[in-house]
């Protein structure tokens, strides 16, 4: 079926079958790399995208659903050259490792800092249940209180 | 400073346009074995490079960039950052005109060992150096020719050769010159001459993962791709048979359904075609038994299997027999996963008689070779191109999915792309293997180990590698892997010993991240803070107490200080009814200590703070170590406290992310202190080491507070 | 279903205050014996399908054995989760047999004021009757969502897990189910004593 929604402020149109997972057209037929493919099951996060704003996990989510939605990407996460805070702060912080959960974490983020904007340790724990093989989590800690100063604070 | 070794040196030009330099390493293939054995005697880390073409490469570009060649991969440890830093500093050229990039496996410098074991950084930092030595004053010496001056008037530095008002960048003298007469290697650089080394330099890939531009295997692609995927048993040591792909065949997207003597596969127009054709195939599988995990935990245990002696010091079997009274106590480790997020996978393309595969691979030259082998072609024509990888941790020095999409491509004529689904990566892994250790001490009235024993008894690790050939297997005596980390590391006690049983498991068992030493870490840590108790003595000193006054005696005693100090380590309950632990560790010639702080509530082990010191020898990247240091103490609580497989009828489990409990943010301790000391030895490995104390340290912070010693991990079920 | 949440609130707010029983269902003369409705009916909403929603704590429930949902997933303020760990950052309006995660409209989870984990038949029967329990919902409105809501309807058609493995259904098919609520209730939701 035709499916249309906008990607990275961008109007897309696909035709697909509309279960297919939003994370293979969003990999495979827009060929956008960023979201990654971790299980499959909802289970670690590394697919993680905006829909409408909100935090979703691509893998099970149905292209069908993603009609006349604002789909956001890793790649749609910095406005321009300007990185977004959170991309920012990962790169104060030297966040990534292996890098490859990094854009499903940065996602959450994103999405919690746009409704909690002072994260405290406990918001961050209840809030962030990726999963990162590196161990990157007491970096990624630090990055997201991080975030939230520069996020806060007035260009 | 260390000899210069004789090394070859070729010249050439490269593909984009700049002159290439590459370094040779002399030996025959024997070496492979010479190392391996060497390596668990001395922990020198072994560089297996090849005899006919450079082991490492550089290629300097008109617009002054170095393009270096790593044959070692990517994988998170931050080896491009550390090997660049190492070549900007010989060079004398700035970190932003070093491009690492990864050695495809036709371009000749491969790695014939593999990227892993802690090793990239201590086994290239001599030829490293002296190639890019030896680059920088072949570039100054010809520019000397070039500009007319005499090249004792000449300096290089941000990568410009100058002197007597004239100056030339790398870049313009190498488009200069034809012929390339290659000098006899320099000198090195003293310590006080790095600019790059030592340095906390921000990772060269960082950018690149922040705005997830990074290529992994997952997402390599090639023109006209199709999708295919394998059909995998669930069950353990089932062998296929055959499959009824009639439904299979006339699922939408199917291009072809591929039938070989051992595996089936099918092809479609995308992944999620293919993978649901995948589902209608019916294949038949041999199994020959059923297999429940109190079956494999029976097999895994000390007095069963082949004993070897891996380490003994005088007299232990006198104190430590059967009509001696002594202490002892037992461990228990479980079968552990990679559960690395990116799956594995491949993107092949075979037409013509020759290899195209992109993927995340720890072995290239064996995934080569194994693709060669299978297609019946030679190795040269095979080209694995090594992408970025979303996670090693040993599990992909097993790389059997090449093959498979080398396979299927060659069934269709065209790129076919291949991966594991996440079931199949827990199912199908190669497994940390379950161990289980008894140890034995006699403790004199004084407070001092009179004499120590430790059995570990564990499936294969290096065994169970195809790395480490059948033949391979007598030379090395007994499986280095599975007892890393297993010997005795306090060389005062006047009597010790270690002994590794091996056992061989009805499932894959090999590599996992520090291999044994997690496991027997925990086991002897544990045991001496037992011991330590028994002597009425403070765990940190009791250690000190028995440490040999040597070279790595005085390390390993420098890190517990450190951390104690760091600390604050203190073995009574502290008033927030917390509690510390500590535990240590040598592995790959690096001592770590750690100390963790934790608390215990509803049998709840919570880790507030760990402090870590560690002795790296010469420090490369501080920042770099540091992180390591933190994913190894967040990876070793996760598996340490949380993670375990069972075999429920023949089939691993659990099978997914959640079931498979691992650490989240919210396990992960808020502050880890890491203390790097420093030495004038070359610098050691720090992938691995610092997992070592993790479970032990939690352990004996734990029993602190609750009184009960746990022996077995997962320590939180 | 949308002021559903902030029912919830006020709810917790006065929570404190009740013990127990307060608002007894309607006093009619029973128009027939209903045990056996109730017990048919009461086999589905002590199932885990429903029960592992309805728990008394702030964590759901998941699966055969009704383990704590893995991931640290929680109510958060409104039984939607939490702010970047939403019900629905995973669980969308259907049940996807590509991943195995469950899914019907306004997936959530039930309020505390509706916790049935711990509870008899018939102390939970009595919240589900009981305004100030259920969301001040009449007895009408209680069998209409007990009916045709898809969320509670959602436990006949469970979809897979990620194994591919179907969920197991309650005991009593959705047709029987739906007759004995209406039974029930049309008998005056009588709670037999046990």
């Amino acid at each position: 079926m035709k499916i249309q929604f906008n990607i990275n402020g961008k109007a897309v149109s696909v035709d697909e079958d509309a279960r297919t997972p939003l994370l293979w057209v969003v990999r495979d037929v827009l060929d956008l790399k960023g979201t990654k493919f971790g299980c499959g099951k909802a289970a670690c996060g590394a697919c993680t995208l905006h829909v409408n704003g909100e935090a979703v996990r691509s893998c099970s989510f149905p292209v069908e659903y993603a009609e006349g939605k604002e789909i956001t990407t890793i790649e749609g996460l910095a406005k321009g050259d300007q990185l977004h805070p959170v991309q920012q702060a990962w790169m104060e912080e030297i966040v990534p490792q292996c890098g490859y959960c990094q854009p499903g974490f940065m996602m959450s983020t994103a999405a919690l800092l746009d409704k909690i904007p002072n994260p405290t340790d406990q918001d961050i724990d209840d809030n962030i249940a990726n999963i990162c093989r590196c161990g990157t989590y007491y970096r990624m800690r630090k990055a997201i209180h991080r975030a939230a100063e520069i996020k806060n604070t007035p260009s | 400073m260390k000899k210069v070794s004789r090394r070859r040196f070729l010249v050439s030009t490269g593909v984009g346009g700049g002159v290439v330099l590459g370094a040779m390493y002399f030996g025959g293939c024997g070496i492979v074995k010479r190392k391996i054995a060497g390596y668990a005697n001395t922990a020198e880390s072994p560089y297996l490079g090849n005899t006919k073409t450079p082991l490492i490469w550089f290629e300097v570009m008109p617009n002054n960039q170095i393009i270096f060649s790593s044959s070692k991969v990517e994988m998170g440890q931050g080896v491009f950052t550390g090997l660049a830093q190492i070549a900007a500093d010989e060079l004398d050229v700035e970190m932003g005109q070093m491009e690492v990039r990864h050695a495809p496996s036709q371009t000749g410098n491969v790695d014939r060992f593999a990227t892993g074991g802690s090793t990239s950084i201590n086994s290239l930092w001599t030829p490293l150096r002296e190639l890019a030595a030896t680059m920088r004053e072949m570039i100054k010496n010809h520019g000397a020719e070039l500009m007319n001056v005499s090249v004792d008037k000449l300096s290089t530095n941000k990568g410009i050769v100058s002197g007597e008002n004239q100056s030339m960048t790398y870049g313009d003298i190498a488009s200069k010159v034809s012929e390339w007469k290659v000098p006899s290697t320099p000198s090195l650089r003293n310590i006080d001459q790095y600019k790059h080394i030592g340095k906390p330099i921000v990772r060269v890939d960082l950018e690149d993962k922040v705005k997830g531009a990074h290529i992994f295997g997952m997402d390599a692609v090639m023109p006209d791709m199709l999708f295919g995927s394998v059909v995998r048993s669930e069950r353990v040591g089932a062998k296929y048979v055959d499959a009824d792909i009639s439904e299979a065949e006339k699922m939408p997207g199917v291009v072809k359904i591929v039938k070989e003597p051992d595996f089936v596969g099918v092809i479609a127009t995308s992944y999620n075609a293919a993978n649901n054709a995948k589902h209608k195939i019916k294949a038949q599988w041999d199994v020959d038994k059923v297999w429940q995990s109190s079956e494999i935990e029976s097999m895994i245990e000390v007095g069963k299997g082949k004993p070897v002696v891996i380490q003994k010091n005088g007299q232990p079997n006198r104190f430590l027999g059967e009509q001696d009274e002594f202490i002892s106590s037992e461990y228990r480790s479980p079968i552990g996963a990679h559960a690395q997020l990116e799956p594995n996978g491949a993107v092949a393309h075979v037409k013509d008689g020759k290899a195209t595969i992109m993927m995340s691979t720890q072995v290239i030259k064996l995934t080569a070779g194994e693709v060669a082998d299978r297609l019946g072609i030679k190795e040269k024509n095979v080209n694995i191109i090594p992408t970025f990888l979303g996670g090693g941790f040993g599990r992909r020095l097993h790389t059997p999915n090449a093959m498979e999409a080398a396979v299927m491509s060659r069934a269709v004529g065209r790129p076919v792309k291949c991966f594991f689904t996440r079931q199949e990566e827990f199912q199908n892994d190669y497994f940390r293997p379950p161990t289980h250790h008894i140890l034995k001490a006699k403790l004199s009235a004084e407070g001092i180990i009179e004499a120590l024993e430790h059995n570990v008894s564990s499936g294969d690790v290096m065994y169970g590698s195809p790395l480490v050939p059948n033949f391979a297997q007598p030379l090395i005596g007994s499986d280095i892997g599975a007892w890393r980390g297993g010997m005795v590391q306090y060389g005062a006690i006047p009597n010790y010993q270690a002994i590794s049983w091996r056992v061989k498991l009805p499932f894959a068992t090999s590599w996992w991240r520090s291999l044994g030493l997690l496991a027997n870490t925990f086991a002897i840590e544990s045991f001496m803070d037992e011991l330590a108790i028994l002597a009425n003595a403070n765990p940190a000193d009791f250690r000190l107490r028995h440490i040999q006054k040597d070279k790595a005696g005085d390390r390993l005693k420098k890190v517990i200080e450190a951390a104690v100090e760091k600390s604050g380590y203190r073995d009574e309950l502290l008033s927030n009814g917390r509690a510390m632990g500590i535990a240590a560790s040598t592995d790959v010639n690096t001592p770590v200590c750690h100390v963790a702080e934790v608390s215990v509530e509803n049998e709840q082990i919570k880790v507030h703070k760990v402090t870590c010191a560690i002795d790296v020898g010469l420090a490369i990247n501080p920042d770099q170590i540091r992180a390591q240091c933190e994913g190894s103490i967040v990876m070793g609580i996760s598996a340490a406290m949380y993670e375990e497989m069972k075999v429920v009828d023949s089939v691993l489990r659990p099978t997914i992310y959640g079931p498979y409990k691992m650490a989240l943010m919210k396990d992960a301790p808020k502050e880890i202190e890491v203390v790097i000391l420093e030495n004038d030895e070359e610098p050691g490995g720090v992938g691995e080491p610092p997992l070592g104390p993790i479970g032990a340290a939690i352990a004996n912070a734990a029993f602190r507070i609750t009184g009960k010693r746990n022996r077995t991990m997962p320590l939180q079920t | 279903m949308k002021i559903y949440g902030t029912l919830f609130i006020i709810l917790l707010l006065g929570i404190g205050s009740f013990v127990g029983f307060s608002n007894p269902p309607r006093n009619q003369e029973p128009v027939q014996n209903t045990t056996q409705a109730f017990n048919t009916m009461m086999k589905v909403v002590t199932h885990k399908r429903c029960m592992n929603c309805h728990p008394n704590g702030d964590r759901p429930r998941q699966g055969e054995d009704s383990h704590i949902h893995n991931f640290n997933v929680q109510r958060g303020d409104d039984g939607h989760g939490t702010a970047a760990l939403k019900c629905s950052t995973c669980h969308q309006k259907a049940n996807n047999d590509n991943s195995g995660v469950p899914g019907a409209p306004h997936w959530h989870l039930a309020p505390i004021s509706m916790a049935w984990e711990g509870l008899s038949d018939a102390e939970i029967a009595r919240r589900i009757i009981d305004t100030k329990f259920n969301g001040d919902r009449s007895i009408e409105e209680i069998e209409k969502h007990m009916t045709e809501d898809d969320l509670v309807l959602w436990a006949f058609d469970p979809g897979v897990n990620n194994e591919g493995i179907p969920r197991e259904k309650p005991p009593v098919s959705e047709k029987d189910y739906i007759q004995a609520v209406k039974e029930w209730i049309a008998g005056g939701a009588q709670i037999p004593e046990q």
